[in-house]
């Protein structure tokens, strides 16, 4: 069983981050194996990027690591859990670790600050008081502490993203896991929610970030790892694999990523 | 003869007003209302049911109604997250339960347990609590299958999003998911009260003492007691609807109001 390293070379990050390592993990729905033996590691304050085509496994495989999908085979480390052992607390795991979704997936029927609340004062029991100016602190962190009254209704995707990033944060995570989370934005709002990333990547957090967005990839994450069609095809430095592919799949991904209007005219 | 596509729907239009004007125009004549005046309209004579028809018909209708959809609200709600259930067995009694309490009439309902039951147990039941257990249990029914729409209608992510916080499922249920399925249902259970309304008029068939009658039995009596025919119901129906219409309004307000939102 693989302790998490404590120490991180890059990062002079909180103590509490958490690492994770995934071995031979294997998630089949049906007769349709959608990741076929994937091992990971991710060292405490580490940003991995997981890229790839779209139904190349990756959210699949970041949804498995908080258990919102239940792996087949293979073990997940996370932080002091072993997620596939099934006796597992999940729900003091989850605590853990912070989930980011596609579609914000923010409760409508609460305020911005609300949601930064709910699950400290109902999971962590934190008095309201300490909940809300925990809270607070994780809206400015985002830049939305001026908006903590709005509902989400009130909001438009970029700043909702920030705010579920902010609601995750309020729990103290010591890992955050984050799904396609600028896919669903305007363009002109992808920006902020990336520099709130950045600087999350900054203060140490541990980060495993399902992206399509390359150049966020190259400058924030330590290591990017390439998936498709359910194995991980190549990983390693960022600059090396989205600068310097190897496998003749990640070359091709990137090329269209990189410059989809390209057109390639055979001869 | 050449018309355009307004013209034919005007003409189309003044039909149908004609048709609907004579037949108004023969009911008219052929109303005798010499004894409609004496035995339906005679509202000369229901002075006497003022002001009780309100303070104790009017009064009751609403307890009765209200301890009906309280009971309906929790039974229909434990039914609705039994048919949500993984467990089979829950889901077949929900599913048993349901099919039964609505295919059966509700005056079945409230006979069992206005003599059924309390014949079978040597038990007696205050009228109060037939109508709280015969309401609640028909509402139960469609309640459940109100609120299992409105459960179902709540995104996925939402779970997701609530477990993902280190919520245990019942948890995320009561503070993430039901809050926006009762937000959902809103308007089709401000229609189930309407029903419940009316629904609670079916207590009539047990005795009760003249302090318990709800708005249609009060009417009933009226016609013995006044003289004045079928006046009473008449008041007493009226009475339904200054209760029916501003439910309706306001259903019709959180419709429009959750297109508007979806908070």
């Amino acid at each position: 069983m693989n302790d998490v390293v404590i120490h991180s070379r890059n990062h002079t990050g909180p103590a509490h981050a958490a690492g994770v390592s995934i071995t031979e993990l294997r998630k089949s729905y049906g007769s349709n194996e959608v990741l076929k033996g994937i091992s990971l590691d991710v060292k405490p304050g580490e940003v991995v990027c997981l890229v790839g085509p779209s139904g190349s496994g990756k959210s699949t495989l970041l949804r498995c690591v908080n258990l919102l999908e239940q792996p087949n085979e293979g073990t997940i480390h996370v932080g002091g859990f072993e997620a596939t052992d099934l006796d597992v607390d999940i729900d003091k795991m989850r605590r853990k670790v912070g989930m980011v979704f596609q579609q914000f997936n923010l409760f409508p029927h609460l305020s911005a600050l609300q949601n930064c609340t709910i699950a400290q004062t109902k999971v962590l029991k934190r008095p309201q008081a300490e909940a809300e100016s925990v809270a607070r602190a994780n809206l400015d962190r985002v830049g939305l502490g001026h908006l903590a009254d709005r509902f989400p209704d009130q909001l438009s995707g970029g700043p909702q993203q920030r705010v579920a990033i902010a609601r995750a944060l309020s729990m103290d995570p010591e890992l955050m896991l984050f799904d396609e989370p600028t896919s669903a934005l305007d363009p002109e709002t992808v920006g902020d929610v990336l520099s709130v990333m950045r600087n999350l990547a900054k203060e140490g957090m541990t980060m495993l970030v399902v992206t399509h967005e390359m150049a966020f990839a190259r400058e924030v994450a330590d290591r990017v790892v390439f998936m498709d069609g359910g194995v991980v095809v190549e990983e390693g430095v960022a600059e090396r694999v989205i600068g310097a592919p190897t496998q003749a799949r990640t070359k091709e991904f990137l090329r269209r990523v990189l410059d989809p209007t390209h057109i390639e005219i055979s001869e | 003869m050449a018309m355009t596509a307004r013209q034919r729907a005007k003409v189309s239009l003044y039909v149908q007003a004609g048709i609907f004007a004579v037949a108004v125009a023969a009911l008219i004549l052929a109303t005798d209302w010499k004894t409609v005046s004496t035995n339906v309209f005679n509202f000369a004579k229901i002075g006497p049911m003022f002001p009780d028809i309100i303070l104790v018909g009017l009064k009751n209708t609403l307890i009765y109604t209200a301890l009906g959809f309280i009971v309906g609200l929790s039974g229909g709600l434990l039914l609705a997250l039994m048919k949500l259930s993984s467990f089979p067995l829950y889901r077949w009694i929900a599913t048993g339960y349901i099919e039964f309490f609505r295919g059966i009439p509700a005056l079945l309902v409230f006979i069992a347990f206005g003599y059924g039951v309390p014949l079978a147990f040597g038990v007696s039941w205050d009228v109060t609590v037939v109508v709280m257990i015969s309401l609640g249990m028909v509402a139960s029914a469609y309640i459940a299958e109100t609120l299992r729409a409105g459960l179902q209608a709540v995104p996925k992510g939402q779970m997701e999003a609530a477990r993902s916080l280190g919520m245990p499922r019942w948890r995320a249920m009561v503070s993430i998911v039901i809050p926006q399925a009762f937000r959902i249902v809103l308007p089709p259970l401000t229609n189930e009260v309407i029903l419940l309304t009316k629904d609670s008029s079916l207590i009539y068939v047990l005795g009760l003492t003249a302090a318990q009658y709800e708005l249609t039995k009060f009417g009933r009596d009226g016609i013995s007691s006044l003289g004045a025919g079928l006046t009473p119901l008449l008041v007493a129906g009226a009475f339904y609807l200054v209760i029916t219409i501003p439910l309706s309004l306001l259903a019709r307000k959180f419709e429009s109001r959750s297109a508007r939102t979806k908070r």
